[in-house]
């Protein structure tokens, strides 16, 4: 990896202290100095000041007497635009030229200087707004005493602008990079003694800024984590079980050892790793194994059977008076573009790891037990991730495919990029579990509708982008949608009067104004709303408008979504998750779903993994309802509406309720 | 193993591999070109896409010994600095999210480009709709062929 894009931990360890709401604050500044080769900068007619060539107030935050200020990004960046939007907090606080912030990505770090690293939850904005911008604060607050003492007026006679303080009086000016000596030197005050800007001030946050590693990605310099080398890298893939935890029973590898390429065979755990000079060579390698498996643990599940368990469950005979009604979500895979990778290093006295990671200081913590080496012998760098939706989270699968890295590399004694092909990770990912949700409101009177989930947990699920809140609003959203008809309410009226006030009702409002809602369609065509508040975090209301023409197949037209995530820092950033989630959950809805049989998957790639495409994905209008509230997350608010937005579109329009994802052609005919 | 002579990105390079080897893994392990992306190995997803004789290519699917000697470009040859109306269409539309689909994107918008300066809102639907992007940028590559076709905001 370049220097530039991370952080060895090394840099921080002189970095210590806890300040107020888990602010790290550097004392120790001269040993964070690096040698500049730089020129020194020109301010006129005041002396050079003698001190550090860098500052380091807070831990996110390093600046230059050579003009730089370098902003570490502890979270990981899988298309977010985190790497962005964090340095656009801290330098709008810091008062700085955009133009001279670089990005630096921390490295897994288990002594918590960043504090968690967990990318996940929508989070990651949310919970280190006021951090990063205290970071800032601070930072600008010791520029301003620098100046102050340069000039030998009282602090409250200087102010900043653009990356320069300027003393109010005569309109002399400093730019930050001169005061850096200095400001190093001083003591850090206290965060209850600085003020944060007012939110009419900014003039960073709220801006389109262009996404820090959008010039990297278009000319394909951008590096992932299958895109990092070392020199004397080796290639592995292994080969496992078609079927869900199948167990090795033997096997013959004395074809692949003879072919050219083909390094070294590495039996493990009920597997077997091919290595070979190239990618290619290891994939030939492993279609020559002659394999035998025996079953597993998951041998005999069908996903059909589980449903009609799961539903026999939840099966009950109707209230006089009341409405009932089940909603089946399917399993999922995640299928991030860049599959499961590693680059791994592991020596007997040090290993360092290249993982696309959402979760590298657990990560880091596992290859530590399982190498019984120190935090400081391991190094684990986080480079771009090819998509995340929570495949890179969990503990378990990560840790899986990184240990059989590490004992590749125990055994071969030397580095080795291991690579999942997409069929092992169709195969092999932890599911969105599939799941019945029953949900029963009374007719008699109007209340909010009872929701029951059975979700199954014989084979390997995880998180899948906003988690739980997928078959919630499906049902919840879909069953409002019935309820109201069977109240004879328009389904707006009924959603207003749920949402009465706020954010919630705001969002209700705009999807409303702005659709269309309750002018006709022509035949054939249908508009559907519904309304959800991912863990209560951020109200995204949706209304589709869809197609559905006498075969039974859906198109979806045009989506108008809403949404109120409080202070937006980046709103093309915003916009994009929003678009985005929308074609993520359109997939949900009208395409993707694993099937299992006797424990193996009946998917394995994207011809019968179906994403949504170009073609098919409809004009997407989002309309961000501001306020100033804190900003609440993005991520995962808004793939979870889409679908009962669309089912109650497809009802809208034929008149037949699906109340099963993905929504074909045949469950509309037949419902 | 045998050798071959790739012309890629206007360099002569000989590599000496099995012929069997898709012209990705060769780019990507052999000659360290990792801007080309594996996605699906089948041809299906288009993260893998280049240009062969000015063609749009699933690197992935295309055994080294079938383009020997022609002419392969891949993103990091497409311009020296990110200058080619297409990038600069996609970075002025901000699409890439993730971005690892984004290569193969470019490239095929690239080559639809060079043979129909001007397309229709459905040419462009038809070419585009072969590249997979998890996540969900295909509004924003609309605009971005629509900006780079129109030398501007569409």
């Amino acid at each position: 990896m370049k220097d530039e894009t991370r952080v060895g931990r090394r840099e921080f360890l002189h970095v210590t202290s806890a300040l107020g709401g888990g602010l790290l604050l550097s004392i120790s500044l001269p040993a964070c100095a690096r040698p500049s080769d730089t020129l020194a900068p020109t301010v006129g007619p005041v002396p050079t000041l003698e001190g550090p060539d860098s500052f380091q107030p807070a831990a996110y935050v390093r600046l230059g007497t050579d003009g730089t200020i370098t902003i570490t990004v502890h979270r990981s960046e899988m298309g977010q635009g985190v790497r962005t939007a964090l340095p656009m907090i801290l330098a709008e606080e810091l008062d700085a030229d955009w133009s001279k912030i670089r990005v630096e990505q921390a490295d897994a770090d288990t002594d918590q200087v960043y504090g968690d690293q967990l990318t996940g939850g929508s989070t990651s904005i949310q919970t280190s707004y006021f951090r990063f911008r205290m970071a800032g604060a601070v930072a600008r607050d010791l520029l301003l005493s620098a100046a102050a003492q340069v000039w030998g007026v009282d602090k409250t006679r200087c102010r900043t602008e653009s990356g320069r303080v300027i003393r109010k009086d005569t309109s002399e000016s400093l730019p930050y990079e001169y005061l850096v000596p200095l400001a190093a030197t001083l003591p850090v005050p206290p965060s209850a003694q600085i003020d944060l800007k007012k939110a009419a001030d900014f003039r960073i946050i709220g801006t389109r800024k262009p996404r820090v590693d959008g010039q990297a990605i278009v000319s394909g310099k951008a590096e992932y984590g299958l895109d990092t080398r070392v020199p004397g890298m080796l290639y592995a893939v292994v080969a496992r079980s078609p079927a869900i935890d199948g167990r090795l029973a033997d096997f013959d590898d004395s074809k692949a050892r003879s072919l050219p390429g083909v390094r070294q065979i590495i039996p493990l755990d009920n597997a077997v790793a091919v290595v070979a000079e190239g990618t290619w060579a290891a994939l030939e390698g492993r279609r020559a194994l002659d394999l035998t498996w025996a079953a597993g643990p998951a041998a005999g599940f069908s996903s059909q059977a589980e449903e009609e368990k799961l539903a026999a469950v939840l099966k009950v005979e109707p209230r006089p008076q009341e409405l009932v009604a089940y909603y089946v979500v399917p399993f999922y895979s995640h299928s991030p573009m860049e599959p499961m990778n590693c680059l791994v290093d592991a020596r007997p006295d040090r290993c360092e790891l290249w993982v696309s990671t959402q979760n590298p200081q657990a990560l880091k913590r596992a290859v530590m037990g399982l190498t019984g080496l120190p935090s400081d012998k391991v190094d684990l760098h986080v480079p771009l991730i090819g998509g995340g939706f929570g495949r890179r989270l969990e503990d378990n699968s990560p840790v899986a495919f990184v240990f059989e890295a590490v004992t590749i590399s125990q055994t071969l004694g030397a580095p080795v990029k291991l690579m999942w092909t997409r069929e092992d990770d169709i195969q092999h990912d932890y599911y969105h579990p599939l799941s019945v949700t029953r949900v029963r409101a009374p007719l008699d009177t109007v209340t909010r509708p009872t929701m029951t989930r059975q979700e199954t947990r014989a084979v390997p699920t995880g998180p899948w982008r906003a988690v739980t809140n997928v078959p919630e609003a499906f049902a919840r959203e879909s069953f409002l949608d019935e309820y109201a008809l069977a109240l004879g309410q328009d389904p707006l009226d009924l959603r207003r009067s749920i949402h009465k006030v706020g954010r919630p009702r705001a969002v209700l409002d705009v999807v409303a104004e702005k659709s269309g809602w309750g002018t006709p369609l022509p035949a054939g065509r249908g508009r559907g709303l519904a309304y959800h508040s991912t863990w209560g975090a951020t109200p995204v209301a949706q209304v589709a408008e869809v197609t559905v023409d006498p075969d039974g197949r859906v198109r979806v037209d045009r989506v108008v979504c809403a949404i109120a995530c409080g202070t937006v820092i980046n709103p093309d950033i915003v916009e994009a998750q929003v678009e985005g989630g929308i074609v993520f959950g359109l997939t949900a809805t009208l395409k993707e779903a694993i099937r299992m049989e006797d424990g193996t998957v009946q998917q394995d790639n994207f011809d019968n993994y179906p994403l949504l495409r170009l073609d098919e994905t409809p004009t997407i209008e989002v309309h961000l309802v501001a306020s100033e509230d804190p900003p609440s997350g993005v991520g995962e608010m808004v793939n979870p509406v889409i679908a009962p937005a669309v089912a109650n579109a497809v009802f809208a329009a034929t008149g037949r309720r699906v109340r099963r994802l993905p929504i074909r052609p045949e469950d509309i005919l037949s419902s | 193993m045998a050798s071959f002579t790739l012309l890629v990105n206007g360099r002569s390079q000989a590599v000496d591999v099995d012929p069997s080897t898709p012209l990705l893994w060769v780019l990507r392990d052999a000659l360290g070109l990792t801007g080309t992306k594996y996605g699906c190995g089948i041809g299906v997803c288009g993260c893998c896409t280049v240009h062969v004789d000015g063609r749009a290519t699933r690197s992935c699917s295309s055994p080294v010994s079938t383009v020997d000697g022609r002419a392969i470009t891949t993103i990091e040859g497409l311009s020296v600095d990110g200058s080619h109306p297409v990038q600069q269409a996609w970075l002025a539309e901000g699409v890439a999210q993730c971005g690892y689909c984004q290569p193969g994107q470019i490239m095929t918008a690239a080559a639809l480009l060079q043979t129909m300066p001007n397309p229709t809102d459905s040419q462009i639907e038809a070419a585009m709709a072969g590249g997979l992007c998890r996540c969900g940028s295909y509004p924003r590559i609309r605009k971005a062929v629509r900006r780079a076709a129109g030398g501007g905001a569409p």
